[in-house]
């Protein structure tokens, strides 16, 4: 049987999917500007930092989630699920980080933490959900 | 915890998605309290108890 979504859920997915559409056409937009404009000083910050703040718009989407979700079962398992997403991504980034020192690895960009936590936090979802079965 | 939702569920004869709308919650957080997965907040279990009109404590039993 079909789950009905919550009204929570729903509001997250309407604020969610809007969000990555942005994320898309801002980094799209800021390697153009990059290589047509060569931007200098202050605009090159701006230029850089665009395409992460629609990330930082889905991390407090998740937490607007969190705080509106009236079912407090299924909020405890997305909360469940976001922990196995930040604990696997420190967990990961710290022992790649040492590797690293060690030079046994090569550098990874630090802007490759948010799609390991969301890879997690989505794998983690149905075996949390799994568990209480 | 021990609980007799399944039992005061059946004696109305609600199915678990009609507990589940008049709960306000998924069917699944119905299934996981009534197997004993769940644990309910005091005020899911005071929501529960003002719905079959009885007491929290004759509805959970602490087995400890």
């Amino acid at each position: 049987m079909a789950q009905k979504m919550s009204p929570a859920m729903r509001r997250y997915l309407l604020r969610f999917v809007p969000a990555m559409l942005a994320y898309v056409v801002v980094l799209s937009g800021s390697i153009l500007a990059f290589e047509n404009l060569r931007p200098t000083g202050p605009l090159l910050w701006v230029v850089a930092v665009a395409p992460a703040l629609p990330i930082i718009a889905v991390i407090a989407i998740m937490g607007l989630y969190l705080m509106e979700e009236r079912d407090e079962f299924q909020r405890g398992m997305s909360v469940q699920a976001l922990l196995w997403g930040m604990g696997v991504t420190l967990a990961g980034a710290t022992v790649w980080g040492f590797l690293e020192n060690f030079g046994l690895v090569e550098h990874m960009p630090t802007y490759l933490a948010f799609p390991v936590f969301c890879g997690v936090f989505g794998l983690a979802q149905p075996l949390v959900r799994w568990r209480y079965k | 915890m021990k609980n007799r939702l399944k039992v005061l569920r059946a004696e109305r004869d609600w199915s678990q998605a009609d507990l589940a709308d008049r709960l306000e919650v998924s069917r699944q957080t119905i299934n996981a309290l009534e197997t004993g997965k769940y644990d309910p907040s005091l005020p899911l279990a005071f929501k529960i108890a003002r719905l079959f009109g009885q007491p929290i404590e004759s509805i959970f039993q602490d087995e400890a």
